[in-house]
């Protein structure tokens, strides 16, 4: 999940802090996560890939193959893998198509990822404030895209679901109920989209994992985890799952009032990585968005990866030259002090 | 005499039962109580498979747990939003009047968590007044608050307290332009956008017991959005919606028809969309229009507090 450690540093343990990592010790080992980086002073590292593509009509394929090459996945790591891509639907309606992941970078990853081998690709998703799911296909454009290049989908509103430990500990939850599929695959990827959020301050490829929880347990807006805490609920939920990779569709995003009333806004960018918070902060800085500034990105660094630049190597275009701030709301209490100055 | 399809595909919902006397959500699966119930209510509607329904209505028995709620799983009885369906699934048939009394006993003593709004130009609606949530110890919203409304009245408790608010608290959160969303109204002084499926099971709860110019706005949203609406779930609750008005489509037939065909294109439907579809076509006046000609109504005592 992480690069070797390219700088070292001796952090000091309070008791505090090392009674939580007892805590969480076991979710952390298992995970494979920073625990022993941290003990013995590395810190983490992550590669993120930004590809510029001005409209959804370019070779998105070709795109997402070249940050595959750029982030050192082979056919070899890929074949023979089943892989998940979980867009972002969480409320489409027709003609607003910069409230979700675009079904062309949908089509996109499904043929990158075959392309180097994998058994199969399924795309799934529980919409957040839907329940007619196949409605919400049909109003994204995304059911045209299915069914013309025969890709199978699943409803993980409706999915029975399987109890795991929650491994994140951050919210009340003692356990996470997920759909039984994330279990039937070998690599879950975020195929998010680039907006801000009136709660969160900005919703990227981990936040994205809210539409994994099954509808059926957590309700339609997924009430448990609004109740819970939103950031910590993405921290949980990441930490528990441990997806494998992230495409953030920032070809066109939303700023101002996102994630569902915002406006759009074109990055031209499709940014990619094997580390979430590493392509979350990414995303933070091309959007003109501190990530320190977001809650779960500041609680997710050095535990479920790197947000701080100096510890993400960036391959294909620099951050700085796709800069394009979003447009943040005063009056929303998530954007203020979150401007990347 | 049952016409087709609908005879097709009441005869697949019959094939599908389990030996358990449930219904899987797809067939193959597991039993639900959701899609039992929905599938009783559909084969019920269309006096067909008597015997399956029943099979169906003693597994949903089996699911209900002490306090009287049927949840969507024992592993997770907090989700117990199928409750207000298995009521339907009871309805009129004497054997299971105490299954159906402790059912809705448990819906009239529960409900979310409602607060006092601190900031009404944050969260736009009125977060103090009680409906039904999904799950247990969150928030209220539409549909669930609609189903429970439904099932009230349906057995007789329309002018129960709890049926009063509830009718105030999908009110409250319809939209200003008209229709009903999930739940929330405006968000930071910004109104939210009308979802089809919540505005039309809104219409339908609240048919029979709210003024007409109170939701004309929504009714217009839908009777707009029909046209373009294939989906089994938000065509079917659309249909229902509108007859539960007097408005039903003289072209419902031709709806539903083009809806069933749009599986050669996306498979066969989870059960309780296919269920939902086909009691839209048998209501002639919204979903309690289907209880009306069953034999031995008897409603529950108007009599609890």
């Amino acid at each position: 999940m992480t690069t070797p450690p390219t700088h070292t540093e001796q952090p000091t343990l309070s008791r505090r802090q090392l009674l939580q990592a007892c805590l969480v010790g076991g979710g952390i080992a298992l995970s494979g996560f920073s625990l022993l980086h941290w003990w013995t002073g590395s810190r983490l590292t992550a590669q993120t890939f930004i590809g510029q593509a001005e409209t959804y009509n370019t070779d998105l394929a070709k795109l997402i193959r070249q940050g595959f090459q750029e982030l050192g996945i082979t056919p070899s790591e890929i074949k023979g893998k089943r892989i998940l891509l979980k867009p972002n639907l969480v409320e489409p309606h027709q003609s607003l198509s910069h409230i979700n992941t675009h079904p062309l970078v949908v089509r996109g990853a499904v043929e990158a990822f075959l392309s180097l081998g994998a058994a199969s690709v399924v795309v799934a998703e529980g919409p957040g404030h839907r329940h007619d799911t196949l409605l919400v296909l049909e109003e994204s454009g995304l059911a045209d895209v299915l069914y013309e290049d025969h890709i199978p989908f699943q409803d993980l509103n409706t999915m029975g679901g399987i109890v795991m430990p929650n491994l994140g500990g951050q919210t009340t939850l003692a356990t996470l109920t997920f759909p039984r599929i994330v279990k039937e695959v070998d690599w879950v990827v975020s195929l998010a989209k680039m907006k801000t959020h009136h709660w969160a301050g900005a919703t990227l490829s981990m936040k994205n994992f809210f539409g994994v929880m099954p509808g059926n347990y957590y309700g339609w807006p997924k009430n448990v985890l609004h109740q819970a805490g939103i950031p910590q609920s993405i921290l949980d939920i990441n930490a528990t799952l441990k997806p494998h990779f992230a495409i953030v569709d920032g070809i066109i995003g939303m700023e101002g009032d996102g994630p569902i009333m915002g406006t759009p806004v074109q990055s031209g960018v499709l940014v990619m990585g094997r580390n979430l918070p590493a392509v979350d902060a990414t995303c933070c800085r091309i959007m003109g968005i501190n990530p320190d500034k977001i809650e779960y990105l500041q609680k997710a660094d050095q535990w479920l990866g790197p947000i701080h630049e100096s510890l993400i190597e960036q391959r294909g275009e620099s951050w700085r030259t796709v800069h394009r701030p979003f447009a943040l709301i005063p009056e929303i209490p998530a954007h203020r002090g979150i401007r990347l100055t | 005499m049952i016409q087709e399809p609908y005879l097709y595909f009441l005869e697949f919902l019959q094939s599908v039962q389990l030996p358990n006397g449930g219904f899987p959500y797809h067939s193959g699966e597991e039993a639900r109580p959701d899609a039992t119930a929905w599938a009783i209510i559909s084969m019920s509607a269309w006096e067909f498979a008597r015997e399956n329904c029943d099979r169906g209505r003693a597994y949903l028995v089996s699911q209900q747990t002490n306090d009287g709620r049927i949840s969507i799983s024992p592993t997770h009885i907090e989700a117990s939003w199928p409750t207000p369906l298995a009521i339907f699934a009871w309805e009129s048939v004497p054997q299971y009047q105490e299954a159906q009394s402790r059912a809705i006993d448990y819906l009239i003593g529960f409900t979310g968590q409602h607060f006092s709004n601190p900031d009404p130009s944050i969260i736009g609606h009125d977060t103090s007044i009680p409906g039904w949530p999904w799950i247990a110890e969150t928030h209220s919203w539409v549909v669930p608050t609609a189903l429970a409304l439904m099932a009230l009245h349906k057995v007789g408790l329309g002018t129960h307290p709890r049926a009063i608010a509830g009718q105030q608290m999908l009110l409250n959160r319809q939209l200003p332009g008209g229709g009903w969303n999930y739940g929330s109204t405006t968000v930071f002084n910004r109104e939210l956008r009308p979802l089809p499926e919540c505005t039309a099971i809104a219409l339908q709860s609240l048919a029979g017991n709210t003024a007409f110019h109170k939701i004309e706005r929504s009714l217009q949203y839908v009777s707009h959005e029909l046209p373009r609406l294939r989906t089994p779930i938000s065509l079917g609750w659309a249909l229902l919606g509108l007859g539960a008005w007097g408005l039903k489509p003289a072209n419902t037939e031709e709806l539903a028809r083009v809806s069933l065909q749009m599986q050669e294109r996306y498979g066969p439907y989870p059960l309780p969309s296919l269920a939902l579809l086909l009691c839209a076509v048998k209501a002639s006046h919204g979903l309690h229009s289907l209880f009306r000609s069953l034999p031995q109504e008897t409603p529950v005592s108007s009599t609890r507090n």
